[in-house]
């Protein structure tokens, strides 16, 4: 008994065939688009970028120069006793963290600092003072100049926390120092 | 026998049938995206409007740093502050809201520069949401040391603002402008915090002998953008002071 083919798997079935469902496809991607036009127009906007590895040499020399910073305060407390070694290690302590937060932050890509210390504090405790205040404002100073040139926004926030607090640092040892608090404050 | 020869699964027909009725479906889903409430509800209910959706731009940060630099200037230089500030303490308080003042002229140059526009006023959102409570708290409360607690508070609430602004600024010069301003509010809020709890014991967070917290100089290793709390006015029923938080701008209180 014959049977008769019903449809004949021909190239231009198969053409027809797609050429339809795509269209069908096409008509209702469009009609679907009034729903997501809303998430399109917010993904335009450009923001900046989170990371970036061009600024890694920036942040190897904040890197460094808070190294630095420990090594000179691990001088500075050698000859302190009581409330004064307490506030000075308390400090020591902060730029440990600092360092440790961008060795983390530039993990692999982190040069091997140098841990020279920056002076050899000595003296009286103003004396002692007035040196790490200046080199306080100094820090701030470089990583404040490096906020400006690097683009990685996490990076700029890290280094914003560090410069907040070693604004204080600066100022109070200002004080500590025997300035007054219109000096301190740096008018 | 012949087998029947259907060539594939899916014939022209099914295929016509179900692209259809997935046309179909698209479009009703469609007709059906509404602002309207789609949850049933019973009585009367307002319409939610949904809020214009606002880019967050330097100009805009800017704008929002010279209200907050308004404020603090303001808050500082209140008669209920000047008053009740002591001879020592009120000629540092006065210099700290003189140098506020000075800072706005930074932040025009800033604003124009970029072809915006500058903004005089003080944050109104923000002096509703605490300004004016701390300085209702410090008049009636008639305690000298609560100006130099405001004094802290203010100037560590405006170090948080750049600090927490430099994350949202798209030009990396602008963030460091940010933190400048930022830093000058931090060396003001140490002095502050020296001039209620001075000398090296003063540095790190402790308490006294009765275990209440005492005014730390360096409170953290790294700025904090937590809310600035502080204890102001008269000591109520129960023995306690009224706690006012400080948060540093958000989104609704931004100057568009």
């Amino acid at each position: 008994m014959d049977t008769h083919q019903v449809e004949s798997p021909d190239m231009s079935m198969t053409t027809r065939r797609r050429l339809i469902a795509s269209l069908l496809a096409g008509g209702a991607v469009v009609a679907a688009a009034p729903l997501f036009a809303g998430h399109a127009s917010a993904a335009e906007n450009t923001a900046p970028p989170h990371r970036d590895a061009a600024d890694n040499d920036a942040l190897d020399a904040c890197l460094e120069r808070e190294s630095r910073m420990v090594a000179t305060y691990r001088i500075a407390v050698a000859g302190l006793t009581g409330d004064d070694l307490a506030a000075m290690t308390l400090i020591l302590d902060h730029h440990v963290a600092y360092a440790q937060a961008l060795k983390g932050y530039l993990a692999v890509e982190a040069h091997k600092p140098s841990n020279a210390p920056l002076a050899s504090p000595a003296g009286s405790l103003s004396s002692i003072a007035r040196q790490l205040a200046t080199l306080e404002d100094q820090t701030a100073t470089i990583h404040t100049n490096a906020i400006g040139t690097i683009k990685g926004l996490d990076a700029a926030t890290l280094l914003a926390s560090i410069v907040t607090v070693e604004a204080r640092h600066a100022a109070a040892l200002e004080l500590i120092a025997g300035s007054s608090p219109i000096a301190a404050v740096g008018n | 026998m012949k087998k029947t020869a259907t060539s594939s699964p899916i014939s022209r027909r099914t295929m016509l049938r179900s692209s259809g009725a997935l046309a179909a479906t698209t479009a009703v889903l469609a007709a059906c995206s509404s602002t309207k409430p789609s949850v049933a509800r019973i009585g009367m209910s307002p319409t939610t409007v949904k809020l214009e959706d606002l880019a967050v731009t330097d100009v805009i940060l800017l704008r929002t740093a010279m209200s907050m630099e308004t404020m603090a200037a303001a808050m500082l230089s209140d008669s209920a502050v000047t008053a009740l500030a002591t001879k020592d303490s009120a000629s540092v308080i006065a210099a700290f809201a003189t140098d506020h003042t000075s800072h706005l002229q930074d932040l025009r140059v800033l604003i124009s520069a970029r072809n915006g526009e500058a903004y005089s006023e003080t944050n109104t959102k923000l002096m509703e949401a605490y300004g004016q409570n701390a300085l209702d708290l410090v008049a009636s409360g008639k305690l000298p040391a609560d100006t130099l607690a405001l004094t802290l508070a203010v100037e560590t609430l405006i170090a948080a603002t750049y600090q927490y602004f430099v994350s949202l600024t798209a030009e990396p010069a602008l963030r460091a402008d940010m933190v400048r301003l930022g830093g000058r509010s931090s060396r003001r809020a140490a002095v502050a915090a020296q001039l209620i709890n001075g000398g090296t014991a003063g540095f790190a967070p402790a308490t006294d002998a009765a275990g209440a917290p005492l005014v730390a100089t360096l409170p953290g290793a790294f700025g904090s953008l937590s809310a600035v709390q502080v204890q102001l006015g008269p000591v109520n029923d129960t023995g306690t002071r009224a706690t006012v938080l400080m948060d540093t701008p958000s989104l609704n209180s931004l100057i568009y």
